[in-house]
């Protein structure tokens, strides 16, 4: 009963979203079934530049997946300072699905921005109606948060006193 | 004298004396008017039947009739004004029971669940008002009767009489003792029932826990069992009662035993005349009933007070505190706050606040920090007077707070609580809620310079806690009444005007403005067919599939099979995402398939799968076509419209209205930049258009182009005050918890007290509004009123004069910012901790 067995026409939103979710890590390996009520939950945003996707300190319990454009992850300490660029197919708060947080930095659109964006409340609720996928998420997200921290080992300047203190996040 | 200690007589005795005494005339003249048929019945047999005397017979039969029709008659006044005083004292015992309840002090309630109160209140009442009601009238008509035809029966013959009424005492020696049983039987009921109350009570306010764990086995087990035990109780109580029946039947059923025997003997005889004791037989017959009625009475009052006695016990605490002054006015306090040696401890020795001592004069700001549990809340709580404190002092202007009344303290002190209760009712009623309790609590001796606050004001203080966007948006999505408010509607129009004018281009992307020529996919199919506004019921966006002029329509337009066919496809795709899953409010926003029609579907993409469209049955394609005109392209993603088929759609749009114009003319206006569309908010009227997305960010920009527009035509006010009329819902569940605790505070601002208590009064909201209250009682409460607040965010204390550092029950330091930091104490190492942390 799947739709490819309708007459041919565009695809919907619906399975677009579809196979953008199995294109990101954290949700490749889950079965079919959540991955369709994920992908049924999603919602698609616009954004011109110069507008804020997330503000530092504030609640935003979203994922994004930027479908297409470019935006700029800020940090707001005094003054502003760049701290790096997302583009497409960047995918962007996936903690925020496990733990409602204030934001520590601002994402801006710097070009317009297409995101895809899941809602902690929607996500949770995929969970409930199928938790047996709970392991296979934290898989996918503890092994994401290990290789940042290899690459910020192996980057790991010794002359660098504060950063010392800094590194072993995956010792937690 | 407390309501609970009053004796289940003491409602009977102060229910309306003039009623009562009308009552007790109109029982015996119908009493009276009972035994005339009897009369009656001995004479016509024997003098009109046995002298064969037409006309006594007809007399006769008269007076028969008139009896029997005058006594009926009074029956029924009787039964009214029997339920009148019965209705009326549960009235009465309901009110007063629940001016008690409200009176308890808060340490009742922890140990009595809303379910029992509301069954108390409901339900166990009634048993003891029905009492009432009959108190009076059931045992005086029922006496008199039994008293009346005993004595004509006296009279008709002694010794049958005596023979047939010897039944009577042994009743009176067995029933009672039956009766003790039931009543042990009826407390046991009724403490299941409260159990059972409680219980339904617990898990309606715990549902949210239950759906999150899934735990309704867990649930529905301990349910069951405690129905299944009042089961038992009850099953026991109906039959003490029902023996109790039983057994007065039996021995009333004796009654013509003996009356056969002897009156027959006696009539063989000759010693007793034929009509005689036909009357005999007749009233031995109608003791029956006034007996059996003194048992049900009898009963009644049994069970009345079992359940009152049960009742009232539960409910006789006394209140802790006065609720009103009776010997002076309320005070007008200035502030000052002293709180010398005070300690609170609960049941089983746990001391909560051990020797607290602060002072506060007036206008002085306290904060209070520390970890959770470290008695913050608890001290504020003291000092509000909603726990009693055990030991130690708390004076306000000198005064003991646990000797003044209620409104002492209502008056003169506004408290912000942690989760704040919003009541049912509109925003503005909670708004004056506040207000309103001093404005009634002072009654008629109220001042003039009691009001309420003027609109104005409202505003002020709904800006200052930063409610103001939030309630002007209620009022744009409020629809507005037909042909009222016209001048409002002309401004509205042009602020439509303008909009498009000028903020048009700019805000496209956030807005589809309806436009004749093109498809509108934030709008469903319906109503992109329609394009207009429903003014007959039939042609509503609901209606229409039901409409057989618009299937109709439908087939002319070619559309009936292609909407079908997509309908099809909505339910398909539905079920195969959600179809294995149990329906969920929340599943169900971006399908047009609503929750409880969920199974409907899931039933009809069952029975379809392999058919051809043709050969789905009429109801079925009906269904479809019901899912296919609820389709929006832009809120219903799972499907993507076919081209085409918004071509036919669009040409449909255009066939549509000139089929109408002429088969039913005014049945639809059509959207037309000069009308208002009174089906939809006033917000979509200004847009002119529906909003593309519901992200606060495009929220944000159009709710800024339009308070622009509505400030130009003087408009703002108006919105926001219809706005105020909105309903926030069952304990505000309609608002979000920043909004709510954003009206807790205003309802306390607007209420201006000289002492201010604040519990983690800003918790649930955003920084921005954080920021800005805090900077509002820095400014303009700072030297007006006392405030002591209790703090989770220790970036927010800088500002106050005292900061009080609590820990197990203790402030174990206190100062202001600068002497706690130079201390290097506690608070610092808070600070210093929360940075390192963070």
């Amino acid at each position: 009963m799947n739709s490819s067995t309708e007459p041919k026409q565009a695809p919907s939103e619906y399975q677009a979203n579809l196979e953008i979710l199995m294109q990101i890590p954290l949700f490749s390996g889950l079965p079919i079934e959540p991955l369709k009520l994920l992908a049924y939950f999603c919602k698609r945003e616009n954004f011109k530049p110069g507008e804020i996707i997330f503000q530092q300190h504030e609640l935003d319990e979203n994922a994004y997946f930027i479908i297409s454009g470019t935006a700029k992850l800020i940090l707001e300490n005094g003054g502003e300072e760049i701290i790096s660029e997302f583009r497409e197919s960047a995918f962007i708060g996936g903690l925020s699905m496990f733990f409602g947080m204030k934001r520590l930095f601002t994402l801006r659109a710097e070009t317009p921005v297409t995101c895809l964006m899941l809602s902690r409340e929607r996500f949770q609720k995929t969970i409930e109606r199928f938790p047996d996928i709970t392991p296979k998420l934290f898989e996918g997200l503890v092994k994401t948060i290990y290789e940042w921290e290899i690459r910020i080992v192996s980057e790991y300047n010794p002359q660098c006193e504060k950063c010392r203190s800094s590194i072993g996040v995956t010792l937690v | 004298m407390m309501v609970t200690k009053r004796p289940l007589m003491y409602w009977v005795k102060s229910s309306s004396l003039k009623l009562q005494v009308l009552l007790l005339i109109v029982i015996l003249i119908t009493v009276t008017t009972r035994v005339i048929p009897l009369e009656m019945q001995k004479k016509i047999v024997n003098h009109a039947i046995g002298q064969k005397k037409l006309d006594l017979l007809f007399l006769y039969c008269g007076y028969y009739l008139l009896a029997v029709v005058v006594a009926s008659s009074l029956k029924f006044v009787i039964t009214y004004l029997q339920t009148y005083l019965g209705q009326e004292a549960l009235a009465r015992m309901r009110k007063e029971l629940y001016e008690h309840i409200l009176k308890l002090p808060l340490s009742f309630f922890r140990k009595t669940s809303s379910g029992l109160v509301v069954s108390s209140l409901v339900t166990e009442v009634v048993t003891s008002s029905e009492f009432v009601g009959q108190a009076i009238a059931v045992p005086v008509t029922n006496l008199l009767t039994l008293l009346a035809f005993g004595g004509y029966m006296f009279y008709l013959n002694p010794l049958l009489a005596c023979l047939s009424l010897i039944i009577y005492p042994l009743v009176i020696a067995i029933v009672p003792r039956m009766q003790r049983r039931s009543n042990e039987a009826n407390k046991q009921r009724v403490d299941m029932t409260r159990i059972l109350s409680s219980k339904i009570g617990e898990t309606i306010s715990g549902i949210h826990e239950i759906h999150s764990n899934g735990s309704y086995r867990i649930e529905n087990k301990k349910y069951g069992a405690f129905v299944d035990q009042l089961m038992k109780v009850r099953i026991i109580w109906t039959l003490y009662k029902q023996g109790i029946k039983t057994t007065n039947n039996f021995f009333q059923n004796l009654g013509p035993f003996f009356l056969f025997i002897v009156g027959g003997y006696l009539a063989i005889n000759g010693r007793f005349d034929l009509g005689a004791l036909v009357a005999f037989m007749s009233a031995q017959d109608k003791l029956y009933e006034p007996w059996k009625e003194l048992m049900d009475f009898y009963q009644t009052y049994q069970d009345a007070s079992v359940s009152y006695v049960r009742l009232m016990e539960y409910y006789d605490v006394e209140p802790e505190h006065a609720v009103e002054p009776t010997d002076r006015k309320p005070y007008e306090l200035k502030g000052d706050i002293q709180v010398k040696d005070l300690s609170f401890t609960v049941a089983g020795g746990i001391q909560l606040l051990k020797q607290v001592n602060l002072e506060l004069k007036q206008g002085e700001q306290l904060a209070l920090v520390g970890f959770s549990g470290s008695g913050k809340s608890t001290l504020a709580q003291c000092i509000s007077q909603l726990y009693t404190y055990t030991g130690g002092s708390v004076q306000i202007d000198g005064l003991e707070v646990n000797d003044m009344t209620k409104q002492d303290l209502a008056n003169n002190m506004g408290v912000v609580a942690q989760s704040p209760f919003i009541f049912d009712g509109t925003i503005k009623e909670n708004l004056l809620y506040s207000c309103a309790a001093i404005i009634e609590g002072a009654g008629e001796q109220a001042e003039a310079k009691l009001s309420y606050p003027s609109l104005d004001e409202m505003i002020e203080v709904i800006q200052q806690v930063g409610l103001f966007v939030d309630v002007l948006r209620f009022g744009l999505n409020t629809l507005l009444e037909v042909d009222q408010q016209t001048e409002l509607i002309e401004k509205l129009i042009r602020v439509r005007h303008n909009f498009q004018e000028q903020f048009g281009a700019e805000l496209a992307d956030c807005v589809e403005f309806f436009d004749e020529g093109r498809y509108l996919y934030f709008s469903s199919v319906a109503a992109n067919l329609i394009f207009g506004n429903p003014n007959q019921t039939q042609f509503g966006l609901d209606q229409l599939v039901d409409n057989p002029y618009f299937l109709e329509f439908l087939n002319e337009a070619q559309l009936s099979h292609p909407l079908a066919s997509l309908g099809r496809q909505l339910a398909e795709q539905t079920m195969d995402i959600l179809g294995n899953l149990p329906p969920d409010e929340i599943f169900f926003q971006q399908s047009p398939i609503a929750a409880d029609e969920f199974e409907d579907y899931k039933a009809l993409v069952g029975r379809s799968a392999g058919l051809r469209l043709q050969d789905f049955s009429e109801h079925d394609q009906h269904l479809l076509l019901k899912l296919a005109l609820r389709f929006t392209p832009g809120i219903h993603k799972i499907v993507a419209l076919p081209e085409l088929m918004e071509k036919l759609i669009l040409d449909g749009r255009f066939l549509f209205m000139k089929k109408i114009a002429t088969d039913h003319p005014g049945a639809v206006s059509f959207y037309r930049m000069s009308d208002f569309i009174y089906s939809q908010t006033i917000l979509d009227n200004i847009l002119f258009g529906k909003p593309r997305t519901d992200h606060p960010k495009s929220q944000e920009r159009i709710s800024q182009s339009i308070i622009q527009l509505l400030i130009e035509e003087d408009l703002l006010e108006q919105i926001v005050e219809i706005g105020m009329n909105f309903r926030v819902g069952t304990k505000g569940d309609r608002l979000s918890g920043g909004q709510r605790q954003k009206l807790a505070i205003a309802r306390v601002f607007l209420k201006a007290p000289p002492i201010l208590i604040m519990d983690e009064a800003t918790s649930a909201l955003d920084n921005a509004s954080q920021k800005r209250i805090q900077n509002l009682l820095e400014t303009k409460w700072r030297g007006k009123s006392t405030l002591i607040s209790v703090i989770h965010r220790l970036d927010t204390i800088k500002g106050y004069d005292k900061i009080g550092v609590m820990k197990a029950g203790k402030i174990i330091e206190m100062g202001n910012y600068e002497e706690l930091i130079a201390k290097k104490g506690v608070l610092y190492e808070f600070i210093h901790g929360a940075k390192a942390s963070a």
